[in-house]
């Protein structure tokens, strides 16, 4: 087991490496420059470039880059914030999507798996139904229609919850946009979980445990819930980029200082460097997730460890 | 807390022995010799969720053809002095709803307006959605929108089967190399953020219908691919399949006659799943303003249109997201149904 | 700490109190409220302003864009500042001398004010930063604004040719600044209160280096407020009184809160909830509050026009291009889309942007050209449909990605189809940057942009349209417009500041009866603010907002 997760994690590294050289060819291929502001003239976008280096040759650039990673250097904005490290920036913001980003995980999943579970017990009871009208509600209800619609009850009307964030307000703060995040994660949790459970509650090795006297919460949580989750896990890499999507809107409502609301505007405003920089975070947020999934994966079922340990040698 | 618990697992129980008369009823369908769809047809009119489902998204398709002909109006038509008008509905209005009047929340106070009576000629008018702040009738643009959506619910689908299915269950199946070589192509694509892709590509293809769907169709399938590798994974190690294998057939044969009926269902769910981000996708690509090209619509650029009209007027917003919500559920519906039709072990359920 | 801060607050509110009773002395309510509040927390009178996008940089000599000046304007003072009317007046200048010939100034800067570190303002605080501005290698964006602003060897230090110390401007002491201009510059008083202008202090820069502007402790002030808390791209940025600023007295506010909201419905919904005092209202919500008396309309400098590229077959005739220009309804696209307070605009010199030598704005004693009409419009489209001998024409629009802009898009598409026969529009919608590639390369048809202006004069917007002009994207040309731009800059024109106001109002007539830009809107802002907030200023040229005497009761 520790062999096939040094390699996984290997190969982890591996693959990073590639997406920043298939990100960075990527990049060249956008059109326009960070400095076609109308105010500067021909001549003094020449100079930026250079002063940037962005007129050497692109394996050039590409070396530059890497090298200056390794040392936590990502370059510096050209115009979200000028002349600014974009180590500092996602130094400023990373932990506050994190933040936001595990939290609705962790609410989405927790109300997720209960409603799921409710249902596949009551299958195709009122309980059930209900269970799958929230959770197509989930899915078919755009996250920032939630954000403002919370907002509007909760914040304004009520004025329960802060509106905007503000960093005083701790975990308070980050209330309204995990819920409104939370949504999509909720449902896609729930179907999930429906169906999987459903299919265990159905199995012999259910009805094994169950003639063994095995009963109650020890019955669906232990046994039953242990086996449908290894199949939920897999969905935990899809939902943590439909998160990251998410999050971009999100943000941007509830004012949140956080990487999503950056990727925009750097997307929009040609800042290559924070670009290139935001897309390696999540590609390794990614990465480690699935890292991560992968891992659990074995843990949780044997057999697919023993398989994977005979075809990794 | 443990009481209610136990009886349930009893239900449970009640519902196992259940299953045992139900199978032998199967037997008995199949000796009566109908063919496989026309029992495929049987079992799903059985559900009535499906059988909902199946004739929402009917009606809805239906209406997605029909309803910009009917209207009277054309989807990209401005008319002067129509903006932002509540809806108006012939014979509801007379009840007191729908009859065109909103009121607006504005900080000096209630205001109740009815645009209906202050335009000229107004009291012919019928906007049945209202309009929007351009003054274009919602109603046409709600279906036409629809027919993007539903467009793309189909491409999403379509690659989600062709491209995604096909993919998972082959680096599931040989394993390996294979698999290695596979499963870190899909990490490096799905590794970089779909904004940054979809965004190049619409970017470099000018924004359009067509690099909507090639957006789509590069990105949209990795989560299936990734759910039936999964699934491939739970079965190619199983007995039946042992069996097969040793009877000497073919790997194709295998995949697709032996374990892809077992996971169809599942991965059908899945792709139930795919069209309402493939749907969101879109809207996102609105919302970031690379989406449909204006004044062409979708319910999802539709949505982001009319959700600036939010606190201002609210039944802006409200036919889009029904629209939406009802199509999904609708698609949720017959998954439901299509599942427990199709799969073998839980059609009795 | 709490404590002592509200013993202190308590103090000052007294103080305050004093001081009102003395100034007004009509008034006898004023001096009731603030003792009314006294005591609870909130008695600090901190102004809360919502900003719809981050400040992009904290550095005078780099920063580009409105928010970013707004908020350096607080902290930083320059040789000169706006007040309320637009024009300029003193701040660190205590007296300024012109040359007999308008090629020289000399400044006399006042001796009382100091950096928050200790450290005097000097001339050679603006000297530093004058060839910062102008060095190449500092990158600034804003570099071609010495240029405008004439001084000598400015244009050779930009290119590189010639090394920022030969710049035209010195110390001949700690506190006398002098100018050296190559041409007069009628305008360059007002040109001093702009941000790239403003001093930086260089031993300061020295020791932060790169890192200056990316917290409180990397920024320094001479102005009315210091920087408590910052960030790079912050969400919320915190200013305090400067007390050691040298009109502190006169400054009211006990702090300036910033807060980023950008989505307009959330920011009027924190402005209902009182968190917010200054916010800015997007189209449809305006509807709400145009009766609210916090309502406030207030036109900006920004004038928004349609480029054609006269490149393209089929713009290249001036029928054609008069044709479009007058078939769309502007005050439709004022009055049902934006709503803010946007005027029609025949013109494209900026109503309140500049005064001439007589006293009047420019548009008071000037025409208007290209008025909506829909019958001339289609007549001009016969002609140019004989003399170009085709009947239908199709042309993109490129447009930025914002709601307002692609509203705007979608009337004009609208309305210059169903008057103009034969005629397609197809809007090309786009982010701000690749619109503006796309248009320095010449590769569209018709372009929605808009200018700001940079000073307070005609200029700012009629040197846009000079052969080769580097702003000039639809290569509209014309011998006659170059001459008469070239001499007001530093030909003869530039001489006689009467003759040259005349040659510019000649140099509008000519750009708008070839339609060489399609005028749209000039562009106004709807503006909510709380009751209790006044003496707050907008303008619509340089600095849109000033605060140093806004006062919340």
């Amino acid at each position: 087991m520790k062999k096939y997760i040094l390699k996984r994690i290997g190969m982890s590294v591996a693959t990073l490496l590639v997406i920043v050289l298939v990100l960075f060819i990527l990049m060249q291929l956008l059109p326009g420059s960070p400095f076609n502001d109308e105010r500067l003239s021909i001549e003094q976008q020449q100079v930026l470039m250079s002063k940037y280096g962005l007129d050497d040759s692109v394996p050039v650039q590409f070396f530059r880059y890497v090298k200056n990673m390794l040392t936590g250097d990502f370059g510096k904005s050209y115009t979200i914030s000028k002349n600014t490290d974009v180590s500092l920036l996602l130094q400023n913001r990373l932990p506050t999507s994190l933040l936001l980003g595990g939290l609705s995980i962790l609410l989405g999943s927790v109300a997720g798996l209960l409603l799921g579970v409710a249902a596949a017990l009551k299958h195709n009871s009122l309980l059930d139904s209900m269970a799958t009208f929230f959770s197509v509600i989930g899915v078919s209800i755009p996250s920032y229609v939630f954000a403002l619609g919370l907002s509007y009850l909760f914040g304004f009307q009520l004025s329960w919850l802060p509106m905007l964030y503000n960093a005083d307000d701790g975990l308070r703060a980050f209330a309204l946009p995990a819920v409104a995040l939370s949504m999509t994660v909720m449902a896609t949790v729930a179907r999930f979980t429906r169906t999987e459970m459903i299919e265990v509650l159905n199995s012999d090795y259910m009805q094994l445990v169950e003639s063994k006297g095995v009963s109650g919460i020890q019955l669906i949580f232990k046994h039953a819930l242990r086996n449908a989750s290894i199949s939920i896990i897999t969905i935990l890499g899809p939902l943590v980029v439909s998160l990251m999507t998410g999050s971009l809107v999100v943000e941007k409502i509830f004012s949140i200082p956080g990487i999503g609301q950056l990727m925009v505007q750097a997307i929009q405003s040609n800042d290559y460097n924070v670009i290139l920089a935001l897309a390696f975070v999540y590609s390794a947020l990614y990465i480690f997730v699935m890292l991560a999934v992968d891992i659990l994966y074995g843990v949780l079922d044997p057999r697919i460890r023993l398989a994977k340990e005979g075809a990794n040698g | 807390m443990d009481k209610p618990l136990n009886q349930i697992i009893q239900n449970k129980v009640a519902d196992f022995t259940f299953v045992g008369q139900k199978n032998i009823k199967v037997v008995d369908e199949v000796y009566e010799e109908d063919s496989y769809w026309k029992q495929l047809f049987k079992r799903i009119a059985k559900n009535k969720g499906s059988v909902f489902g199946f004739i929402m998204i009917t009606l809805i398709a239906f209406m997605a053809l029909l309803g910009p002909v009917i209207s009277g109006y054309d989807f990209d038509e401005q008319i002067a002095g129509h903006e932002s008008m509540a809806p108006r509905i012939p014979v509801l209005e007379n009840l007191g709803v729908f009859d065109g009047s909103e009121t607006l929340k504005t900080s000096t106070g209630e205001l109740v307006v009815n645009k209906y009576e202050t335009i000229e000629g107004g009291e012919e008018v019928y906007h049945w959605f209202g309009t929007d702040v351009l003054g274009r009738d919602l109603f046409t643009r709600t279906w036409i929108g629809t027919r993007i959506s539903l467009y793309i619910a189909l491409v999403a689908v379509i690659v989600d089967v062709f491209i995604g299915m096909s993919y998972g269950m082959i680096s599931g199946y040989y394993g390996g190399k294979v698999d290695n070589i596979m499963q870190r192509s899909v990490e490096v694509l799905n590794g970089i953020p779909n904004l940054v892709v979809v965004t190049l590509l619409i970017i470099v293809l000018k924004p359009g219908l067509m690099s909507i769907t090639l957006a789509i169709a590069i990105t949209g399938w990795i989560g299936m691919s990734r759910v039936s590798r999964a699934s491939m994974l739970k079965l190619k190690e199983s007995e039946y399949v042992l069996a097969a294998r040793t009877m000497g057939a073919k790997d194709i044969s295998i995949m697709y006659k032996d374990i892809l009926p077992n996971i169809f269902s599942q991965l059908l769910i899945m792709s139930m799943f795919s069209i309402p981000s493939a749907i969101f996708t879109e809207a996102f690509l609105a919302f970031v303003g690379i989406g449909i090209p204006v004044p062409m619509a979708s319910l999802g650029s539709l949505i982001s249109e009319n959700f600036k009209s939010l606190t201002t007027h609210f039944y802006m917003i409200v036919p889009p997201v029904l629209v939406l919500a009802l199509l999904m559920l609708s698609f949720n519906l017959l998954a439901d149904g299509l599942r427990d039709a199709l799969d073998p072990t839980m059609k009795e359920v | 700490m709490k404590k002592l801060n509200k013993k202190y607050l308590w103090l000052s509110g007294l103080a305050s109190v004093l001081l009102l009773g003395a100034c007004s002395s009509e008034s006898t309510d004023e001096v009731e409220e603030p003792v009314e509040a006294e005591g609870s927390e909130t008695d600090e009178q901190v102004l809360n302003v919502q900003l719809d996008v981050e400040v992009a940089s904290m550095d005078p000599q780099i920063a580009t864009d409105g928010t970013s000046f707004e908020v350096i304007a607080n902290i930083i003072e320059g040789l000169y500042q706006t007040d309320s009317d637009g024009k300029a007046i003193p701040a660190l200048v205590e007296s300024a001398e012109k040359g007999e010939d308008g090629l020289s100034y000399t400044f006399k800067l006042r001796e009382d004010a100091t950096w928050s570190n200790g450290d005097p303002v000097t001339a050679n605080d603006f000297v530093y930063a004058w060839r910062r501005l102008a060095d190449p290698d500092t990158g600034s964006e804003y570099s071609y604004i010495m240029g405008i602003a004439g001084l000598v060897n400015a244009n050779e230090v930009l290119d590189g040719e010639k090394a920022p110390e030969e710049l035209g401007v010195q110390a001949t002491d700690d506190y006398t600044l002098e100018v050296q201009l190559a041409n007069p510059v009628p305008y360059f008083e007002s040109l001093m209160s702009f941000i790239p202008f403003f001093p930086m202090n260089e031993d300061f820069m020295d020791e932060v280096g790169d890192s200056y502007g990316t917290s409180p402790d990397t920024l320094l002030s001479n102005g009315a407020f210091t920087v408590s808390s910052y960030e790079p791209a912050a969400t919320s940025i915190e200013l305090d009184k400067n007390e050691d600023y040298f009109d502190a007295d006169n400054v009211v506010l006990d702090g300036v809160d910033y807060q980023v909201i950008k989505d307009s419905q959330q920011a009027m919904l924190s402005y209902q909830n009182g968190e917010v005092d200054v916010v800015t209202l997007a189209g449809e919500q305006v509807d709400l509050f145009k009766d609210d008396p916090e309502f406030v309309n207030v036109q900006a400098g920004y004038l928004w026009y349609i480029s054609p590229n006269t490149l393209v077959e089929g713009l290249e005739n001036e029928n054609l291009r008069k044709a479009l220009a007058t078939s769309f309804d502007k005050q439709q696209i004022t009055d049902t889309i934006l709503k803010d307070g946007s005027v029609p605009a025949d013109y494209i010199i900026p109503d309140g942007l500049a005064v001439g030598p007589d006293g009047k704005d420019f548009r008071e004693t000037s025409d208007t050209y290209l008025e909506f009409d829909p019958e001339a419009a289609k007549e001009s489209l016969e002609a140019a449909k004989a003399e170009l001998g085709k009947d239908t024409f199709t042309f993109g629009l490129v447009v930025e990605d914002t709601e307002s802009a692609i509203n705007v898009s979608q009337v004009l598409k609208s309305q210059i189809e169903s008057n103009l026969d034969g005629v397609t529009i197809e809007i090309e919608q786009m982010p701000k940057k690749t619109r503006l590639e796309l248009m320095k390369q010449g590769d569209y048809d018709l372009g929605l942009t808009r200018w700001g202006p940079d000073y307070a004069d005609p200029m700012t917007y009629a040197d846009l349209w000079v052969t080769d002009g580097n702003n000039n994207d639809g290569s509209w040309s014309n011998a006659e417009y170059d001459e008469l731009i070239a001499s007001s800059i530093n030909g003869e024109l530039s001489l006689d500041n009467e003759a040259r106001w005349e040659a510019l109002k000649e140099t509008e007539s000519i750009l708008m009866n070839e339609a060489g830009v399609l005028p749209v809107y000039q562009k106004g802002n709807a503006v909510m603010m709380q009751d209790n907030v006044s003496g707050f200023d907008f303008h619509a040229v340089g600095l849109p907002r000033v605060y140093k005497f806004a006062v919340k009761e």
